[in-house]
Order: C-alpha cells, then sequence, then structure tokens
C-alpha cells in the first residue's frame, strides 16, 4: 500500500487542477442566479425565447412536439399549437431571419442556441449577458452594444431584454425573464439531464454497494495468505 | 463453481478439440503471480475493461452516427446533426454517448498510470523489453484513434484540432505532403477526411485488440513483475484465481464509482472531457481563440509549442514518444524497482511531474512566464532519458530483500 | 494463517457479489437494447395530420405517413352511389378478408353495412393505402364512370375507381377489388381517425 499515497496524490494535483484551468482568463466573474427546472420556469422560459430570442435565433435541435413531449417542459396541445403556428410538429424551432438578412442588419449570423449553455459558460453566462448592457465607460461603444461580460465587450446583439437604462421597477421582471430563459436554454441543451442525475443515483448507490461486496470477498479471500 | 463448470462434459467436448478448457486452467485460474503486487498493478485489467467499454459503446453509436460533412440548416452538418440526434431522439442515446466520451479519458487516465507503475517498478527491465514496447505500440495506437474520433462530431475543436495536427504531419520534409494528402483526402479537412477518419476509428481499435491480446500472451511469458523488483521464489506466488480475479473485480468496483460519477453527474468533465468549444458547428472561417487538444494529448503538445522551429519542435515531439522505446537499454541499472534505487527513484518522479507541468501547460494560454516553465519542464523530460546511461550505470542501490 | 478458513462465508461473499454482478451486467445491457428502439423522432413522425378539407370534391390527393403513400378521395355524391350496383363483381364486397400480412381491409369501426360498403368513417373521404394489394404498385385513379375518359383500359361497366397499370387490377371507389383482378385483397386500411371536423390524425 505504499503507492496509495503516490496514486493519491497524483490523482489529487489532476483533480485541483481542473477546475482551475476551465476558468476561462481575464473576464468579469458571472453573476449566478439561481438556475431551476422546474415546469413554470421552463414554459416561462420557452415563452421568452419564441417572443424575444426567435426573433434571431433558431434551436433547430428542439422541436415543437418535444415542447409537449418532454414532461419537465410539458406543455399542452393548445399551448404548442399557439406558439408554432403552422408549422408542423416535427419541425425544430428556427427563426425566420435568414443569414443574409442578419449578416446585413446585425454583421453577424446569430447563433443557434440549442447547446449554447454549453458551448459557453453555461446558463450563469447567458444571465449575465442579457443582464449585462451597460454604457461603455471608454465611450467607443454604442449604448446596447456594450456589454460587460461579453469579451472585448463589443457584443453585436442588440440588448434583447432592454436591459440597458431600464426603469428600477422593471428590475425584477427582466430579471426572471433573463433568469427563466437561460434555464429554458440550459434545459435544451441537455433535455435528459433531469433523468441522468435521478439514474446517475441509483447506479452509484448500487455500485457502493456492489464494491463493498467486492472488498468484502477479496479480504476474505486474502486471509489465506500472509501479506 | 468454476471448477465444476470446467469439469462438465460439455467443456471437456470443446477442450479436447480446442484446448481452452486448459487455456484456461492455466493463464486464468493457476497462473502464478506475485503476492505482493499493490493496487498499481490493477490498471492493466481496467485498461482492458475500459477498453471492451469503448468499443461497446462506439458499436452503438456507429448505428446511428452519420459521417457526413454535407451542410445542414444553420451552419451545421449532418454528422453533428446526428450526435444530437443521439444525445435527444435515441433511446439512452445521451448515455452511450458520454460512456464513450468518458471512456476515451479514462483509458487514457488507466493507461498513463499503467506506464507510471512501469516505470516505477522497472517492469520495462530483462526480460520484459517486449512487453515495454508493446505496451508503447499500443500508446501510439490509441492516441492515433482519439485523433481520428475527436473528428467525428465535426465542432470547432474537432475541425481546427485536426487541421492543426494534419498540417503538422505536412511540414515532415519529402514525404509530409503526400501523408497529409492522403489523410485529408482534400485540400483541408473536408467531407472526405471525415469519412475516411471515420472508417480508421473503426479500424484501429480491432488493431489495438490483437495488439492487446500479443500484450497479454508475452506477459504470460514472462510474468509479471512486482513491488520489490525481485523475482519470487515459488513461496512468494498465488494462483491467480482466486487472489487477483477477487483484487482485479474489487478495483473494477471502485474506477465504476469514479467513471460512474462522470457519466452522470459531470460528463463534460469540467470541460476536459467534452470541451465547450466541440459544441459549436465546425466552421472553416473563425477559429477558436484557444486550440488545444484534449488534456492527454497536452503533454506531447507543449513539447511540440516549446520550440519556436516549427520543425524542431515537431521533431522534438516525435523524439518524445520515440524515446520511450529505449527506456529499457538506456536504463543500464541491475535492480528494478525505484524502491531501492533512490538516485533513479528522484529522477522518475522529476520525470512524472515534468509530463504533470506539460500537461496543464498544454491547455492554457501561455504567457511568459509560463513559456519558461514549459522551457525548463521539456529540458526535465529529455533530461530524464539523457541522463538515465550515466546514472543508472554508477548508482547506489539500497539492499534488496531475499524474496517477496 | 491464524484463523480456519470460513468456507460459509466466502461462499456467501462469492454468491452475492455474482449475484450483485450479474444484476448489474444486466442493467447495463438495458439501455443498449432499449438504443435500438425506434428513436424519438422516428416515432413522432409516425403519425401524419392531415386537414381533410383541402382535398376538392372529386379530386384524389395522396399524402406520406411513415414512408406510405395514403389516397384521400373526396367523394361526391354522385360517386357514393356508384358504389352501388356492382356487388357480385367484388371479390370481397364487405371487407371481411383477413390478409394476414400485418395489413388489414376491415376497420373495428365498420359497424354497419353502409360503413362496409363506404369504407369511410365519413363516407365522403376515402383514406387507404395508396399500393395495390397485388405487389404494391400505386393505381391510377379513374373515378368517371364508363369507358368515355378512360377508353378499354377499363371495362364497359366500370362504375369509377382505380386501375393498377402493373397488372391490372380494378378497384371501385371504395377501394374494392374486382373479380378478374390480380390483386388478392381490396386496398388495405391505414388507422385513422378524426381529431377535429375536418381534421385526421393517420397512425
Amino acid at each position: 500500500m505504499k503507492t496509495m499515497p503516490w496514486s493519491a496524490a497524483i490523482l489529487g494535483i489532476i483533480i485541483a487542477c481542473a477546475p482551475a484551468a476551465a476558468f476561462a482568463e481575464g473576464t468579469l466573474p458571472l453573476k449566478h442566479p439561481h438556475i431551476t427546472m422546474d415546469k413554470k420556469t421552463l414554459q416561462e422560459g420557452a415563452e421568452v425565447f419564441v417572443n424575444i430570442c426567435m426573433g434571431c435565433h433558431s434551436a433547430k435541435f428542439m422541436t415543437y412536439g418535444d415542447l409537449m413531449h418532454y414532461p419537465e417542459i410539458g406543455m399542452t396541445r393548445k399551448q404548442v399549437d399557439a406558439i408554432r403556428g403552422s408549422k408542423p410538429l416535427i419541425d425544430g424551432m428556427t427563426t425566420a431571419l435568414t443569414a443574409a438578412d442578419a449578416k446585413m442588419s446585425f454583421g453577424k449570423v446569430p447563433p443557434d442556441l440549442s447547446v449554447i449553455t454549453l458551448s459557453r459558460r453555461g446558463p450563469d453566462y447567458v444571465y449575465s449577458i442579457l443582464t449585462g448592457f451597460k454604457h461603455d465607460p471608454s465611450g467607443r461603444i454604442p449604448d446596447g452594444h456594450y456589454n460587460a461580460y461579453f469579451p472585448g465587450n463589443n457584443i453585436a446583439m442588440p440588448d434583447p431584454l432592454a436591459w440597458f437604462n431600464h426603469d428600477p421597477k422593471d428590475t425584477k421582471k427582466i430579471e426572471e425573464q433573463a433568469r427563466s430563459v437561460s434555464s429554458f436554454l440550459a434545459f435544451i441543451a441537455e433535455p435528459h439531464q433531469i433523468k441522468r442525475r435521478l439514474l446517475g443515483r441509483y447506479v452509484i448507490a448500487f455500485l457502493v454497494l456492489l464494491t463493498v461486496v467486492l472488498w468484502l470477498l477479496k479480504r476474505e479471500v486474502w486471509k489465506d495468505i500472509e501479506h | 463453481m468454476i471448477e465444476r463448470m470446467l469439469n462438465t462434459p460439455l467443456a471437456q467436448w470443446i477442450d479436447e478439440r480446442s484446448g481452452v478448457v486448459g487455456m484456461i486452467r492455466k493463464h486464468l485460474i493457476e497462473y502464478p503471480t506475485p503476492k505482493n503486487l499493490n493496487y498499481m498493478w490493477n490498471f492493466g485489467s481496467l485498461a482492458m475493461l475500459v477498453l471492451a467499454l469503448q468499443i461497446l459503446s462506439g458499436i452503438f453509436l456507429a448505428m446511428f452516427y452519420k459521417p457526413s460533412a454535407m451542410v445542414t440548416e444553420g451552419g451545421y452538418t449532418m454528422a453533428f446533426d446526428s450526435v444530437q440526434r443521439i444525445m435527444r431522439d435515441v433511446d439512452y442515446g445521451w448515455l452511450i454517448r458520454y460512456i464513450h466520451a468518458v471512456g476515451a479519458s479514462a483509458f487514457f487516465f488507466l493507461i498513463y498510470m499503467h506506464f507510471a507503475r512501469g516505470l516505477y517498478y522497472g517492469s520495462y527491465k530483462k526480460p520484459r523489453e517486449l512487453l515495454w514496447i508493446v505496451g508503447v505500440i499500443i500508446l501510439l495506437t490509441m492516441q492515433a484513434t482519439a485523433f481520428f474520433g475527436y473528428l467525428l462530431p465535426w465542432g470547432q475543436m474537432s475541425y481546427w484540432g485536426a487541421t492543426v495536427i494534419t498540417n503538422l504531419f505536412g511540414s515532415v520534409p519529402i514525404v509530409g505532403h503526400f501523408i497529409l494528402e492522403l489523410l485529408r483526402g482534400g485540400f483541408s479537412i473536408s467531407d472526405p477526411t471525415l469519412n475516411r477518419f471515420f472508417s480508421l476509428h473503426y479500424l484501429f481499435p480491432m488493431i489495438l485488440v490483437a495488439i492487446v491480446v500479443f500484450h497479454l500472451h508475452a506477459l504470460h511469458v514472462v510474468h509479471s513483475n512486482n513491488p520489490t523488483g525481485v523475482e519470487p521464489s515459488e513461496k512468494g506466488v498465488v494462483p491467480f484465481h482466486p487472489y487477483y480475479t477477487v483484487k482485479d473485480l474489487f478495483g473494477v468496483g471502485v474506477f465504476l464509482i469514479a467513471f460512474c460519477y462522470f457519466v452522470f453527474f459531470n460528463p463534460t468533465g469540467w470541460g476536459f472531457m467534452l470541451e465547450p468549444d466541440n459544441f459549436s458547428p465546425a466552421s472553416s472561417f473563425t477559429t477558436p481563440a484557444h486550440i488545444a487538444p484534449l488534456w492527454y494529448l497536452t503533454p506531447w503538445y507543449s513539447i511540440l509549442r516549446a520550440f519556436p522551429d516549427k520543425l524542431v519542435g515537431i521533431i522534438a515531439m516525435a523524439l518524445s514518444m520515440l524515446l520511450l522505446f529505449f527506456i529499457p537499454w538506456l536504463d543500464r541499472g541491475r535492480v528494478r524497482s525505484a524502491r531501492y534505487r533512490p538516485m533513479y527513484r528522484q529522477m522518475v518522479i522529476l520525470f512524472f511531474v515534468s509530463v504533470l507541468v506539460l500537461g496543464y501547460c498544454g491547455h492554457v494560454e501561455l504567457t511568459q512566464t509560463l513559456r519558461l516553465i514549459v522551457r525548463i519542464a521539456t529540458a526535465v523530460y529529455f533530461g530524464f532519458f539523457l541522463f538515465l546511461p550515466f546514472v543508472t550505470k554508477h548508482e547506489k542501490t539500497r539492499p534488496l530483500p531475499q524474496d517477496v | 494463517m491464524s484463523e480456519p478458513t470460513d468456507h460459509k462465508r466466502r461462499n456467501f461473499l462469492w454468491g452475492l457479489a455474482s449475484g450483485l454482478g450479474a444484476a448489474g451486467v444486466a442493467g447495463m445491457a438495458v439501455p443498449f437494447v432499449k438504443s435500438m428502439l425506434p428513436a424519438a423522432d422516428t416515432l413522432a413522425a409516425s403519425t401524419t395530420e392531415y386537414d381533410v378539407s383541402t382535398v376538392v370534391p372529386g379530386q384524389l390527393v395522396v399524402i406520406a405517413w411513415q414512408g406510405i403513400p395514403v389516397f384521400v378521395v373526396h367523394r361526391t355524391e354522385k360517386m357514393l352511389e356508384h358504389l352501388d350496383g356492382h356487388y357480385f363483381r367484388l371479390k370481397d364486397p364487405e371487407s371481411h378478408a383477413d390478409p394476414s400480412n400485418g395489413h388489414v381491409v376491415e376497420a373495428t369501426w365498420m359497424k354497419t353495412k353502409e360503413q362496409r360498403i363506404s369504407r369511410a368513417i365519413k363516407p365522403q373521404y376515402l383514406v387507404t393505402n395508396a399500393h395495390c394489394t397485388h405487389l404494391g404498385c400505386i393505381p391510377l385513379f379513374k373515378p368517371s364512370a364508363g369507358q368515355a375518359e378512360w377508353g378499354d383500359t377499363v371495362p364497359t361497366w366500370w362504375p369509377g375507381g382505380f386501375h393498377c397499370p402493373c397488372h391490372g387490377s380494378l378497384y371501385d371507389l371504395a377501394g374494392r377489388v374486382f373479380d378478374g383482378s390480380p390483386a388478392p385483397y381490396n386496398l388495405y386500411l391505414v388507422p385513422y381517425k378524426y381529431t377535429a371536423e375536418t381534421k385526421i390524425l393517420i397512425g
């Protein structure tokens, strides 16, 4: 067992470095909203997504039917019909804005948001961006495009929730919109995550039980040997 | 109970015509193993388990994955879309995908620990030199397999990582351009590249299995080393079954707990197993701010970047792996285990640390300080090989035990 | 070497470990096997919705369901009248046959004789599988009676219906197959129901 400390030390170093190395360099620490995936939040987030984000962004890997079929969102047929209009249920949620028009208006094609929380720094990042529009202290970047959390601060997306200079009595409302849409995006990035974590608990519990039995067996069998 | 199964008429019938029962007895049951092996000896069997898991999950992924870079709506491709389909629509597709992604990292972690055991305890010394050489070949085959596999999701990292590495091969003098064209099948990483990488990613694990079988065969000829490095007497060995079957199974249990923690609760591995940039579809027009290979290839990547001259860097990187083949001959000491070799012990620990430092540096943005650290670590890395013949010829060793 | 081997405890532990291990392996096999079942997007496409009011009276529309072509015919009063008068020329006028090949010609909603004749939930809209029951070609729509439009590709007593160009099978406007046709069965039915006044859900 003399090498256990060694392997443990090596493992420890690796695991300790991991989160540190994963931290992006030189940007503002993110805001940390309470991301939840209850039905109410997800449905509200879906509404925000459809009414505001889908003006420019698609989420093509999420179908209208999925809004009904995933029990975590659990929209009714009526709600989905109201959202999808004449688009079939199996269609992905895509924007009407063409790439060419987007390039002309914004200079950039708005990315698809299906897995945005995984391809950036999580739902906290999305929330921070949505509530991060402020006035550029140096005055170079126009209002509505200066974002404190976006790398380089110059974001092509114009303040979608009208955060900049909003009326203070609307703060709670906009924050809730940002929170619910960030939660919605976090959910659709990986719709099976709740099931995954639940199954994981059972699997690890089983494995712990199995490993304990195997440990007892090993110890029992090795009683024969002087070691 | 196993004895009863092996003595049934059916088993006898099969044995008369193939010798299988005899082989099972000789290699899995009676096979003499030193009784003092510690848990560093579990990593070989764990690596085999993960190889099996990768092949299983890989075959199932291949039922749904589409190796086509044909463009689909939104700047995506059929390949990327098929991975999303696996994650969303295929029953338990997400689980199979995560097993495969986490499994790749697990495979390399286990193999690096397995290598560390070999280096520390002198498992590469006579008569186990061939075993060691085959092991290095296994590592290289694994790296090739991982390289081919990483292109398949066709994310930003997939595309640009493949671009950088294939360009590396292209920089080799004389034959470089030919190799580059062979690999790419076109003028850039494109659909033909993806298709052939898929084929090769399916093929290489099969080659790996064959090499691993040979690795095991060679092991059973020379038998396992042990932490003292001293050949055991008859009293120092035990039959493989039940002692090491039971210990290996316990090791499997512990490993699976850690493995399943990642699969079920942290499948992206803090961004080290499934990188954020790879969730963006590949675009030939924008390069990610920060291209780096996955963590298990970062030490070699660091060495490549340590040298300002591209060709020197490539040669250094190749040398860093090729030198591994020569360790059995660079080490001229008589004693096997680092337990009894104080000088070698320090050298090899320094070597491990240099690999860890190189690995860390390969993943982050290089600052001036880090660049200096990389160069020092590279010097230590190569220094290990350089000084080995001299230090080991004249090293003072501690007295060895009589038996295990 | 101090205590004698406790075989009972040892065997118990072996048995327990093996049992748990076997359960674990079986449990692990489940998701892999399940992954091979039709995926969610395949199942979502397993039903097709259609608004039959988009079909003009007298018109045939062919739509897709699970990759299969489906006939939707908006039958006029006249066409419905033409369903009578050739009872004894039909192989299976009341759709009693059991093709035993996964397809059906008879539906649970066929309760009255009228329904067996019209072969539709709402008589003005016929919904059937478009494959000829002989070898699977798609029959041509020849709705008008007589030979005026169709020449002698149809018999003189032709009441209107479908004519398969491959081997000459003839069906009436309810998809019922005529004697003398190589096709053995009436046009197969697809499972459908009305979800609204003019909206059907197939599958």
